[in-house]
């Protein structure tokens, strides 16, 4: 949609099997959240679903999200500054597909990546930093990082240039069906993913009257103009978290690592989770018991 | 009786020496997994830094809390005073005010300031695809202090050079950092053995100090570049009882602290024992 076109639709609700409208194969799709955070799995787990392949993802700090698609198969290149699982070891797919399946990747420093974004938003070609002078990035990435001289000081500066993703997709709290997005906890570089990207998909726990978000304006994050797509989907962040709505789930972090092992057992993952739907997926992580168990967590939390 | 304890464990020790490097009033960050430097942020909170503040997740400024696995994120969101997205805190504290200490851990780091969390081996076709950089090749430049924490101190972490520089502190000495608009601060790497400092370009490191019980000997046969051992090496201050005691107590009951001591393949036990244990106390 224009800009225009996205301020006049005032109905933007959409359901999660229709995301094919918004990401096609090929496409560069940049994933919102970071480390174990909110990161949107529903619509990863969707994309897995709907068989959309040779994806440019983009992320800035993944995790489960980038492992689970490029375990999938529907990864064609991976620009990241970060892929881990964090406490739980290295990420299996990806390592496997990097180490053996020489996967094609781009490997960008954390404040490059997030600054290439802010410059497509912008609506400029480039934008300066002090960057990683002296590391091996400028080597092996010579064509993203360019050193310059400030017009003004003579100081030496790392331009980085506008990164363009085709599509971002993103897990928040609440949205109005006209794409006023809340985030309330752990944000990572959503807002930026969300103004560089021509096509924005938001998947949120719940979908309010407009009035709602009024009440709290300062919770809203991302305004209407910049979002295609809302699709309500509770625990769209699950197996990561959504603070202060849930925690991640630990147990079935444990699930993933071990059946992410080796590529016959993803395969069962994914069968065993992931290809029916969203619902049964949600059945198959332990149902509302453990999703409420996950809320109880975040909600009971104490300061020292 | 003495006011230092004779009951900790290794990681308690290296945890110590780095809370020990907090001065009240620094700016610190929680960045990607790193559960020793968690804890002693809070440590050093606690005790003799109660003006620190920092960036965990979102959050800014939080009350201390303890450290447990499942739920520390949110523990974390709810005590800050405000909260932030990840493009606010990379523009203000990484490159704007600046922090003052934010430890890290890598793959491999060598004599020259310079660490690897990317890749062993050939770049593109690696033996090892390791997580990436994330913030850590701002983290070891620009913070005022670099500070990197080793659970195990031998000849595969500390190489002569490193396979591939993620970050490198560039600019070492006063001068230079101040000469390219960078804050003064050493390089330190605080290990289960010993401390090693480095505040100049041409020197290596300098072996600061052992922790009690290990040799210069010990140091030097398992680090894979020069180190400069003149004159008396001291011992590394050990941890007091009173330290231990809030370790143990409240700010990190179920071990978190251990974690990277651990081998990688006992970790997905110990994990799931620390997740039982924070349930039991919830009640669970």
């Amino acid at each position: 949609m224009t800009t225009k076109e996205r301020v006049l639709a005032q109905n933007k609700v959409g359901k999660l099997t229709e995301i094919g409208r918004f990401i096609r194969d090929g496409d560069s799709v940049a994933i919102g959240g970071a480390w174990l955070s909110s990161h949107p799995m529903a619509v990863v787990r969707q994309i897995i679903r709907s068989g959309i392949r040779n994806l440019h993802v983009m992320t800035i700090l993944g995790s489960v999200d980038i492992d689970m698609l490029v375990g999938a198969g529907c990864v064609g290149k991976v620009t990241f500054s970060f892929v881990s699982m964090e406490a739980y070891g290295l990420a299996p797919n990806f390592r496997r597909a990097v180490e053996k399946g020489g996967l094609k990747y781009d490997e960008i420093s954390g404040l490059a990546i997030i600054i290439g974004f802010e410059a497509t938003g912008r609506g400029v070609p480039f934008l300066p930093y002090r960057g990683p002078f002296g590391s091996d990035y400028l080597k092996q990435r010579p064509e993203f990082y360019k050193q310059i001289t400030c017009p003004f000081t003579g100081e030496e500066m790392m331009a980085v240039p506008a990164i363009k993703p085709d599509v971002a997709i993103i897990h928040a709290q609440r949205a109005d069906p006209a794409g006023n997005i809340q985030i309330e906890g752990t944000a990572g570089s959503d807002l930026e993913l969300a103004k560089a990207a021509k096509r924005v998909i938001v998947t949120v726990e719940e979908i309010v009257p407009t009035d709602v978000i009024r009440e709290n304006p300062f919770k809203t994050k991302i305004p209407r103009f910049y979002v295609d797509m809302v699709i309500e989907q509770p625990f769209g962040a699950h197996p990561t978290s959504l603070v202060p709505t849930y925690v991640a789930d630990p147990w079935h972090m444990m699930t993933y690592m071990d059946m992410a092992a080796t590529p016959d057992s993803f395969r069962n993952y994914l069968h065993q989770y992931v290809m029916k739907s969203e619902d049964d997926y949600l059945e198959a992580a332990g149902g509302l018991k453990q999703m409420n168990l996950l809320k109880k967590l975040a909600r009971e939390v104490k300061s020292l | 009786m003495s006011k230092y304890s004779e009951d900790y464990t290794p990681a308690e020790m290296v945890c110590v020496a780095v809370a020990r490097e907090i001065e009240d009033g620094d700016i610190l960050i929680l960045g990607s997994f790193t559960p020793l430097a968690f804890v002693s942020y809070i440590l050093a909170k606690v005790t003799h830094a109660p003006n620190i503040m920092y960036m965990a997740y979102s959050s800014v400024d939080a009350l201390p809390f303890q450290l447990t696995f499942a739920t520390y994120e949110a523990a974390a969101t709810k005590g800050g005073v405000a909260r932030w997205n990840m493009t606010e805190c990379i523009h203000s504290l990484y490159l704007g005010v600046g922090v003052d200490v934010e430890p890290i851990s890598s793959i491999q780091a060598d004599g020259y300031g310079n660490i690897n969390i990317s890749v062993v081996g050939d770049y593109q076709k690696p033996m090892l695809r390791g997580p990436g950089g994330a913030g850590a090749p701002e983290v070891v430049k620009m913070h005022r202090k670099m500070l990197a924490y080793f659970a195990n101190h031998n000849k595969r972490t500390l190489v002569p050079k490193v396979d591939f520089v993620t970050g490198t502190r560039w600019k070492i000495s006063s001068q230079e950092r101040l000469k390219a608009g960078l804050r003064p601060g050493p390089i330190k790497l605080i290990t289960n053995l010993a401390v090693l400092v480095k505040e100049e370009e041409g020197r290596p490191f300098r072996l600061a100090s052992v922790h009690p019980g290990v040799a210069v000997k010990d140091v030097v046969d398992n680090t894979g570049f020069e180190l400069d051992t003149s004159g008396d090496v001291p011992e590394t201050e050990r941890p007091t009882k009173e330290q231990i005691r809030i370790l143990r107590e409240q700010v990190d009951p179920y071990g978190m602290v251990a974690f990277d001591f651990i081998p990688g393949k006992e970790r997905p036990a110990y994990l799931k024992s620390i997740l039982e244990k924070e349930l039991q106390a919830l009640g669970y």
